[in-house]
């Protein structure tokens, strides 16, 4: 009767075996290691390349590899600040803005999902109720309000994302629950004098975790979207070099200068990209009709 | 090169000539219909007697006229007033009103409505009471003459008459009892000038026709004015809209150095600064002064010198705007370059000042942390500014952290409720530096209102001086008056001013006789004409 608690980590459980899927996955591997790459840019870039992104190091708008400002290889912004630092620097506030925001968007989500798949009745109704509210506000102008409200700043920023961007997190996660919480080891728990909380935790959101997996992984990379989104519209946090900020305050002079906001966007391009290769990878992984081909 | 130029030159005036010449009878009969495009921000309604700014008073000065008119030396011209005197003492001004000029209603335009602006203007007009404070009254002792009676002299006083600053409104329409403020005819205004309101979409264009009956005999040229509401901080927007030819004429056209570089390569488009004179925009580091460490001297000497201007006026705006030591803009006639303190950019220097006023960089080097604002409109001077301070402070272990401000009021309000570390600011000085320029200084208009006194900066001899500038008739004592003021400024630093704004206005050369005096667009436009089949 234990089976049910800890079905994710047994031998030759489906787990590991999505995961050897996954090994073999080409794209989703590329995935992965241009993830791990942004990370590592973001972790120790800093350290290895100590230009402060704020410093005026050239004249304004230097094109990159030009031979006169070779202390600016990628070029300079509309100040004269080198892009290169800009994009090391900044690739640690864009990824945690963006993992911070799909935590967050998950958690509630997932919490809101869960109490209105397994209750079912009324409080569906009320949560779902909730949800259409969310669902039919534009989420972009909803989060423009709502930094608007507290001022920006990338926490603001961060949290504004989440609580926009949930509802789809949480009709995912009621319809796992709906599922499986007639699925009958869910019955034979319930049987075995599983109260609703261990019901909910430790039963039903386990077996439910795959899909979910799938969308945070991709809500990262929306959330990153999202942010170089109010960035760009003049509400990210001018005290925090994210490449969005980058393309936002650059995108006047872009007929004059491509390069301060292409870089940034390519920057952009690739961490979404990474990250919905790994998602689509894992979407592979864990879906039992492609398993064993 | 130059021979061409000089053959084109010499075409064009030959066909200059000749138009003059022969036509010379029949000129205003050539110039006239067609339709000018013009571009500018949204208003918030159509009445400049209680709204400043250059979104109301451009449509606004062509639906209502004023008394006089500025030439481009600042002269007065009649307009309404076909004739005025001033008497001996400078205390009563009279003036004859055109009897032909009628009110776009038909209602003929008298003495009354004259006494009725001023009054609503004094009491409504952000700085009404700046401008009209020292009149003691209007007396109308016939329909066609008003004589403004002052109680001391106040040399302003004409350029203050400008359509923009005390439009004629009609007594008839609007003193019925509805608070002017929000009167419904400020969205659908009455005016005698030379073009009609028709209609309004709000935030898409506004359309103005032609006042057949206008008072000055052929004018206006153009049949109708479409206002189209293109938003100041939408440049690639407006830049498209130009060059497209959609849009003829943007008066206060916003444009970053680099989009003016653009278009000054475009040969159908012509890119003025002419026309700001009385405007004088001027940008600014405002302290709030009861915040420590700003209260010290010392601290403010010390950003002074880190701050390069030259950095920014040549790098920044590529030489499209000018430094500025002052708090006059350069374009006053009483600027006076000799009386500034002038402060080098020496980081050593500042770093001493900040030593000798006991702020010792810490353990990362930084000596102190402040917050700075800047405004949302016209980022090319606030935002880029405040930007460039940031990492410039840093390097005398000045932690600066920006903050920015969704929407004007956000902004408007944290600098009015003093709210505010320091902010980057920027005014208009106006034609005359009573009606733009004291008010940030007086102990008495230290207020919650923004572009007032908000820094909290109180010197009894700047009182003196502005008192003394006020009320002087003649020009010399204004003048000393005002060096003085210019160079206590520049020694105290309340604000350090770090350049005037490069505005410029943007047009298409079938645009011609453009309004390039001193109040630019914000005149009436009644010779302005288009070529058509350009």
């Amino acid at each position: 009767m234990s089976a049910p608690a800890a079905p994710v980590s047994r031998p030759g459980s489906p787990t590991l075996e999505a995961l050897r899927m996954l090994a073999h996955n080409g794209p989703a591997v590329v995935g992965i290691a241009m993830i791990a790459t942004i990370v590592a840019v973001a972790a120790i870039g800093p350290l290895l390349y100590p230009v402060d992104p704020y410093s005026i190091v050239a004249a304004p708008l230097s094109p990159p590899f030009d031979e006169f400002t070779p202390q600016a290889p990628f070029g300079t912004d509309y100040l004269g600040r080198d892009i290169l630092a800009g994009i090391i620097h900044g690739a640690r506030p864009t990824l945690l803005v963006g993992a911070f925001a799909a935590a967050l968007t998950v958690v509630i989500g997932v919490t809101i999902g869960a109490l209105a798949g397994f209750y079912g009745g009324w409080i569906d109704q009320a949560l779902l109720r909730l949800t259409e509210f969310f669902q039919v506000l534009p989420p972009l102008l909803l989060a423009m309000v709502l930094v608007t409200l507290f001022s920006p700043s990338l926490p603001t920023i961060a949290i504004s994302i989440g609580i926009v961007s949930w509802p789809a997190a949480m009709r995912l996660t009621r319809g796992e629950f709906l599922r499986i919480r007639q699925l009958d080891y869910v019955k034979a728990a319930r049987a075995a004098g599983a109260r609703n909380r261990r019901l909910i935790w430790r039963v039903i959101l386990p077996n439910a975790l795959p899909p979910l997996i799938i969308s945070a992984a991709l809500t990262i990379g929306v959330s990153i979207l999202f942010e170089a989104g109010l960035s760009f519209l003049g509400l990210g946090d001018p005290n925090t070099m994210t490449w969005g900020l980058m393309i936002g305050a650059n995108r006047e002079y872009f007929l004059d200068a491509w390069w301060p906001v292409s870089i940034p966007g390519v920057a952009i391009f690739f961490t979404v990209l990474s990250v919905s290769l790994l998602g689509d990878g894992l979407n592979d992984a864990f879906n039992p009709k492609l398993r064993r081909r | 090169m130059v021979l061409k130029t000089f053959a084109s030159a010499a075409i064009s005036a030959a066909l200059a000539l000749g138009v003059a010449v022969g036509l010379a009878g029949t000129a205003s009969a050539q110039h006239r219909g067609g339709t000018l495009t013009v571009g500018i921000d949204g208003p918030r309604h159509l009445n400049p007697a209680v709204q400043s700014g250059n979104a109301t008073g451009t449509p606004g000065t062509q639906i209502f006229a004023g008394l006089i008119e500025l030439d481009e030396n600042f002269e007065a011209q009649p307009y309404l007033a076909e004739s005025w005197e001033v008497s001996d003492d400078g205390k009563t001004y009279t003036f004859k009103l055109r009897e032909d000029a009628l009110f776009h209603d038909g209602e003929p335009v008298t003495s009354a409505d004259v006494a009725y602006s001023l009054d609503v203007v004094k009491n409504n007009h952000p700085f009404g009471i700046a401008m009209f404070g020292a009149v003691e009254g209007v007396d109308t002792p016939d329909e066609h003459t008003a004589v403004i009676r002052l109680k001391y002299a106040q040399p302003s006083l004409m350029a203050s008459l400008s359509p923009v600053l005390l439009p004629i409104l009609p007594k008839h329409v609007y003193d019925d009892g509805q608070d002017i403020k929000s009167h419904p005819a400020n969205s659908k205004p009455v005016g005698s000038g030379p073009f009609k309101f028709v209609e309004e979409r709000t935030g898409e264009y506004i359309t103005l026709e032609r006042n057949e009956s206008f008072f000055k005999k052929d004018q206006p040229n153009l049949d109708r004015i479409i206002f189209r509401i293109i938003p100041e901080k939408d440049q690639q927007a407006r830049l498209l809209a130009l060059q497209s030819g959609e849009v003829d004429y943007f008066p206060f056209s916003g444009m970053n150095a680099r989009n003016v570089k653009r278009l000054q390569d475009d040969p159908n488009i012509e890119v003025t600064t002419k026309g700001f004179e009385a405007i004088g925009p001027t940008n600014y580091l405002e302290f709030n002064l009861r915040h420590k460490p700003f209260d010290d001297i010392r601290v403010r000497k010390a950003i002074a010198h880190a701050i390069d201007k030259d950095f920014i006026t040549k790098s920044l705006h590529l030489g499209m705007s000018t430094r500025l030591d002052g708090p006059l803009h350069s374009s006053s006639p009483f600027y006076d370059a000799d009386a500034l303190v002038m402060y080098d950019v020496d980081l050593d220097k500042a770093r001493e000042l900040l030593d000798e006023a006991g702020l010792k960089p810490d353990a990362n080097g930084t000596r102190f942390s402040m917050t700075l604002d800047y405004p949302t409109f016209h980022p090319e001077s606030g935002k880029l500014v405040a930007e460039y301070l940031k990492p410039q402070l840093g390097k005398i272990g000045i932690d600066v952290t920006l903050r920015s401000s969704p929407d004007f009021a956000t902004w408007a309000n944290r600098v009015a409720s003093w709210d505010y570390d320091a902010t980057m600011n920027s005014i208009f000085d106006y034609p005359d530096p009573i009606i733009g320029v004291h008010r940030l200084f007086l102990c008495d208009n230290i207020k919650h209102v923004i572009w007032t006194n908000t820094a909290g900066y109180c010197n009894k001899r700047v009182d003196e001086l502005l008192g003394e500038a006020a009320s002087a008739t003649d020009v010399e004592t204004r003048k000393k008056a005002y060096s003085e003021f210019q160079k206590i400024l520049s020694e105290d630093l309340p604000l350090i001013f770090t350049n005037e704004e490069p505005y410029t206005a943007v047009y298409n050369k079938r645009m011609k006789n453009p309004p390039l005096t001193v109040w630019g667009g914000m005149q009436a436009m009644d010779e302005v004409y288009v070529e058509d089949g350009q």
